[in-house]
């Protein structure tokens, strides 16, 4: 029982980082209608700059600084091909465009930080919080989660509370009627973008230590993130964020069962499945056609 | 229909004939052994194209599906199942297919997104899994035998050929048959697909089988191309590398295929020879997607749309119906072909439709009119069974249709009509009609299209205009010769003479096809001309119903069309 508490203690870190993505996933689905799977990579472009540059010596901190900016520039980069090119699309081909960029996030991302060869990511938040019955929580876990809430409220507080979010989810699907509102949507899609970007980056700059910090592999870390933001039907934040913690703690529970350890990649697509097959209980056609 | 399949399909091998005696006749061995990786990969991608090009949704995981086919290949092999390779290989196939079906299933409903989502996620697991149990011999480096025919690695590239050949027609012929047509139907509208008797699920659901099934031979001819393998190969990136190659190639086409296995294999190629670092063919694959969904223009689609510039332009021919005759009518069960009672709809608090009664008798013409917002198109709808609710009973022929889907409801004999056109515009017309009523003749398709002035059936529908297009709709639904055919607006949008010589055709519905007609139309010159009996609506409530000399005459439908009383025009 006490293996069990810890392992699922341990699955925190990761579950406050995937409920985080999938926050993030749920706030840039809601505000510019794009299900983007290069939300990860955008992520781990910046945690690489990070790596780079203490990598060549700079010191820590400065260097988070830098490895966010890289993110959020990432992050903008990629909503700028979306705004300006894909506007108007339908859903699923911004979806279908955000897959293709992520194959080339990679390819490029491979490239230049040679592929598999073994980086160093240092801790950025080293050591334990508390003790929460005998079991040490970690500051890392801490941060993650505390981080996903934040940004869970003010995703929420924004959305429901002030103008511009009630105009934008309004007219989410029809950016053309929310610029003859007087909203500036260029501006505030690239704004999303590049705040997604920057969450999403810190977030990865805390979990990457405990994963082989390789481009690819947190690059992929998009499929739990969705997975979480599938549990909030893309539209709850809070149901998001309780998917992604969940998905973290039974990861970690997973991971001390021998027989299934091995296997625990494959629990993201056990909770989109069944996930999926619960919402579809009634039948729905396909919108307005 | 069949006659197009088989020129294709003669083209095709007769294309494949020539490249690959060319390849094995003049190439030197080491180009011959990429050629083969060339045609695995282009079997992979048709299998993509299948799902990604024609049903229109986003998979990610075709790559895992090849790996159950290769990884039951290897299997066999390690255990000395009876047979040989090929047999295998189709085995493997096969195997592909509970997983494509298991996976295709939480997206029935919902569109293409989940789908990526749900893909991308077993491509991950596939990874892990695969990478724990690992591939069938892997440890024991033990090979997967060629078939004793087709060992040498020139003879192996004959077989892979074989192979495709065959699953490229197959393709083809599936792609023009009613399944085929209803896949673009399904991708195109889904309620469009419903109400010519599509049952969605299974349409999607037979995608995912196929499309699985094909990946799995690929799987499996790789196996026997490479003898060994390893979980690397049928990697998660594989699949998205060649998910956007698909996207950039349009893999539906058999050029596309072909173009993206070129591309997947001799990009490295050259990259490796101009020692350039191979992944940069991501990147490239990439750029390309995303330029190919910016302009909605595959690869193949723009050659094809330059090869046709250079052809000189055909002028569309209009059907041909000399010696064809039109089909048996159906037979008339019962005196009521539908009768409505007591129909009502609630949206929230309001009310669409209040206690509606109508009966359409059977072999006649009846009209359902009334002024915008009457509630006249949600009545077609909860007749034809696109509501999630309604009250009172629906009966045709007899038979209360509650309960049961649109696509049921069709199949029973109630047939309907869009007031904006949902024909999907890569259908030819004749498979349209194929589409719309199964197991016509050439001579009743050409029959049909004849009797309602349409184009001929090898005309594609992306170059009829809407007008045609309208008239169309009406010869897919009477084609299907059901009990009743519902017709929301036909005659908008038409000139007065076009409209003139639609109700003329409406008029012999009854006669020519045995079907019953519920006419929904603003046009009271048509109305006058074909009804025998009209029903008005007026804010969901029947105000009027009987003969049409009497019914228009009367105060209130005149009140409900002008807003205003008699008396107060006349003053």
């Amino acid at each position: 029982m006490d293996a069990l508490l810890t392992s699922a203690v341990a699955g925190l870190t990761a579950g406050g980082t995937y409920a985080l993505l999938g926050v993030c996933a749920v706030f840039t689905y809601r505000l510019v209608s794009v299900v983007n799977f290069t939300g990860a990579a955008i992520g781990t472009a910046g945690t690489f700059a990070l790596i780079a540059l203490t990598e060549a010596g700079y010191p820590t901190w400065p260097s988070v600084l830098a490895g966010i900016l890289v993110g959020t520039f990432v992050g903008v980069a990629i909503g700028t091909i979306m705004t300006r090119w894909f506007a108007e699309s339908s859903a699923s081909t911004k979806a279908a465009v955000t897959v293709a960029l992520l194959v080339g996030l990679i390819a490029v991302g491979l490239r230049l930080t040679g592929g598999q060869h073994p980086h160093v990511m240092p801790e950025l938040f080293p050591g334990s919080a508390f003790r929460l019955a005998g079991v040490e929580v970690t500051i890392a876990s801490v941060l993650t989660i505390g981080l996903a809430v934040l940004f869970t409220v003010l995703s929420d507080l924004f959305l429901n509370r002030t103008r511009v979010g009630l105009h934008l989810r309004a007219l989410s699907d029809r950016p053309m009627a929310a610029e003859l509102l007087g909203v500036k949507v260029q501006l505030l899609s690239l704004l999303v973008w590049g705040l997604t970007g920057a969450f999403t980056t810190f977030a990865l700059m805390i979990i990457a230590p405990q994963r082989s910090p390789n481009f690819m592999t947190l690059s992929l870390l998009v499929v739990p993130a969705l997975a979480a933001a599938l549990v909030g039907l893309f539209r709850s934040f809070w149901l998001t964020l309780a998917g992604g913690i969940l998905l973290g703690v039974i990861e970690g529970m997973a991971s001390t069962v021998d027989s299934i350890s091995q296997y625990r990649s494959a629990i993201p697509f056990l909770v989109v499945l069944a996930v999926l097959l619960w919402s579809q209980r009634e039948a729905r056609w396909d919108d307005a056609r | 229909m069949t006659r197009a399949s088989l020129r294709a399909s003669l083209a095709l091998v007769a294309a494949l004939a020539v490249g690959g005696a060319a390849v094995v006749g003049l190439l030197p061995s080491y180009w011959v052994f990429l050629a083969t990786s060339v045609l695995i990969t282009g079997v992979a991608l048709q299998s993509l194209g299948l799902v990604a090009g024609r049903t229109g949704m986003i998979a990610l995981c075709q790559m895992s599906f090849a790996g159950v086919g290769a990884w039951t290949v290897g299997y066999l092999n390690l255990a000395e199942a009876p047979g040989d390779l090929a047999v295998w290989i189709l085995l493997g196939g096969l195997a592909a297919v509970p997983f494509g079906v298991a996976i295709g299933l939480p997206a029935l409903r919902l569109r293409g997104i989940n789908l990526a989502i749900v893909t991308l996620s077993f491509a991950t697991a596939f990874d892990t899994i695969l990478a724990t149990i690992t591939y069938p011999g892997q440890t024991t480096f033990l090979q997967v035998p060629r078939p004793a025919l087709f060992d040498s690695d020139g003879s192996y590239f004959v077989f892979v050929q074989i192979v495709y050949a065959v699953i490229a027609v197959a393709l083809e012929f599936l792609a023009r048959s009613r399944l085929g047509a209803s896949w673009l139907a399904v991708r195109h509208s889904e309620r469009a697909a419903a109400a010519h008797g599509v049952s969605i699920a299974a349409s999607k659901l037979s995608a995912f089988a196929i499309s699985a099934f094909t990946a799995g031979i690929s799987g499996g001819l790789l196996a026997g191309y490479l003898g060994t393998l390893v979980a690397e190969n049928f990697s998660m990136m594989a699949s998205l590398s060649l998910y956007a190659v698909a996207v950039m190639t349009g893999a539906h086409f058999a050029e596309g295929a072909i173009i993206g296995g070129l591309l997947v294999v001799m990009f490295p190629e050259i990259l490796r020879r101009f020692d350039l670092p191979q992944d940069i063919g991501n990147v490239l694959f990439a750029i390309g997607a995303t330029q190919a969904l910016s302009t909605g223009e595959t690869m193949s689609e723009t050659f094809r749309r330059l090869a046709r510039k250079l052809r000189p332009a055909r002028r569309t021919k209009a059907a041909d119906a000399t010696g064809a005759s039109l089909p048996q009518p159906a037979a008339q069960a019962a005196p009521v072909a539908l009768e409505i009672d007591d129909l009502s709809v609630r949206y929230g608090s309001v009310v669409a439709l209040d206690h509606v009664n109508l009966k359409v008798l059977a072999g006649t013409v009846a009209g359902l009119i009334g002024p915008n917002g009457a509630g006249k198109s949600t009545f077609i709808d909860a007749v034809a069974g696109f509501l999630h609710a309604y009250e009172g009973s629906v009966k045709l022929a007899g038979a209360a249709l509650e309960g049961r889907p649109a696509h049921l409801r069709a199949r029973a004999g109630v047939r309907r009509t869009w007031q904006t056109n949902r024909i999907a515009p890569e259908l030819t017309v004749g498979g349209y009609l194929n589409l719309a009523a199964k197991g016509l003749t050439e001579s009743e398709i050409a029959a049909i299209l004849g009797w309602l002035d349409c184009p001929d059936p090898e005309v594609p529908v992306t170059t009829v205009d809407a007008g045609t297009r309208r008239l169309l709709d009406v010869a897919g639904v009477v084609a299907a010769r059901p009990a009743v055919v519902l017709l929301d607006e036909p005659a908008a949008g038409q000139s007065h003479e076009e409209s003139v010589r639609l109700g003329q055709r409406i008029a012999q519905i009854p006669k020519l096809f045995g079907s019953a007609v519920l006419l929904v139309e603003h046009d009271m010159d048509l109305v006058r001309s074909v009804c025998s009996e009209i029903t008005v609506l007026d804010f969901g409530k029947v105000i009027a119903s009987g003969p049409p000399a009497k019914v228009l005459g009367e105060p209130a439908v005149k009140k409900a069309y002008l807003g205003i009383e008699e008396e107060s025009v006349a003053a």
